[in-house]
């Protein structure tokens, strides 16, 4: 198993963040073409709890390395299944996202959490986000060892792409928000 | 918004996101939401997805969904629901502590 962790923040309230979440995988965000496709299959607040509870699916064109795709059958796209958890007393949204494609061969689960910065609780989030990668082919350690390797190289190359994609989206969300006057994101920057 | 994997879907989807959007942002944040008044559009999105069965009221969602049906990935998505069972339990679990202001 190899392990992909980061720890960052942005410059936004959480209820920005957390609102512009939805809106990640939308046309503004221009660095991530790879997704295609983004379908709710569920969504429930528990009653006990208030916790908002979204299943979602999600996908993916594929832009894995050709020896990987040949190794992985050749599909061209692939898919994920998240679901999410929004706790707005704790103020906390918790994505849990893992593999469907290829899950016989590689086992990839994601966890990333949005929560108020310790530092600006009222102005900035912290994102903490770690990914286990565990190639499951039998066999080879070598190329079980390759294969976690390229995944997790693919992680960080994301991240990058990641974060900067979600800054085009919060950015707009807070012009489109401005304009709109939502009272939620207006108190939200006082 | 993003599309759906059904482009026949595509419209009924930006309907039911917009929706869920705005309620989630002036309502549901502010503590201030009662029922899921998008609820309505869910199930037509979800309906555009699915075959023309009987809506369980128990379990609204585990119905058989059409166009995920041809494509094989009810299954993979029953599979994946399963191995989510541990998030679940960790993440919908009551907050045992109340929050203290810090």
């Amino acid at each position: 198993m190899k392990i992909f962790q980061q720890n960052t923040e942005f410059d936004y309230s959480w209820e920005e963040v957390s609102t512009s979440n939805w809106r990640k995988y939308g046309p503004w965000n221009e660095s991530c073409k790879h997704v295609i496709a983004v379908d709710t299959l569920s969504r429930t607040v528990d009653p006990s709890t208030g916790i908002l509870r979204t299943e979602r699916l999600i996908t993916c064109k594929q832009s894995a390395p050709k020896w990987v795709l040949s190794l992985l059958g050749g599909q061209d796209t692939s898919l994920v299944y998240e679901t999410s958890y929004v706790d707005p007393s704790q103020r906390s949204v918790t994505l849990c996202s893992m593999n469907m494609t290829w899950s016989d061969l590689l086992n990839v689960r994601e966890t990333c959490i949005y929560s108020p910065s310790s530092s600006d609780p009222g102005k900035k989030t912290k994102f903490q986000q770690r990914a286990e990668v565990t190639a499951l082919c039998g066999g080879w350690a070598k190329i079980k060892n390759k294969l976690e390797e390229v995944t997790v190289e693919r992680f960080q190359q994301n991240a990058a792409k990641g974060r900067e994609g979600f800054e085009m989206v919060l950015e707009m969300s807070r012009r489109a928000f401005q304009e709109q006057k939502s009272p939620i994101l207006r108190e939200a920057r006082i | 918004m993003s599309a759906s994997l059904a482009p026949e879907c595509n419209e009924v989807k930006e309907r039911y996101d917009n929706c869920f959007l705005k309620w989630y942002s002036e309502k549901f944040l502010r503590g201030t939401a009662t029922t899921d008044e998008c609820d309505p559009l869910f199930k037509q999105y979800e309906k555009c997805l699915s075959v023309r069965e009987p809506i369980s009221l128990v379990r609204p969602t585990h119905h058989h969904q059409k166009v995920l049906k041809e494509r094989g990935i009810d299954k993979m998505v029953k599979e994946a629901r399963e191995d989510n069972r541990e998030n679940d339990a960790e993440h919908m679990k009551p907050v045992s502590v109340p929050s203290s202001p810090s």
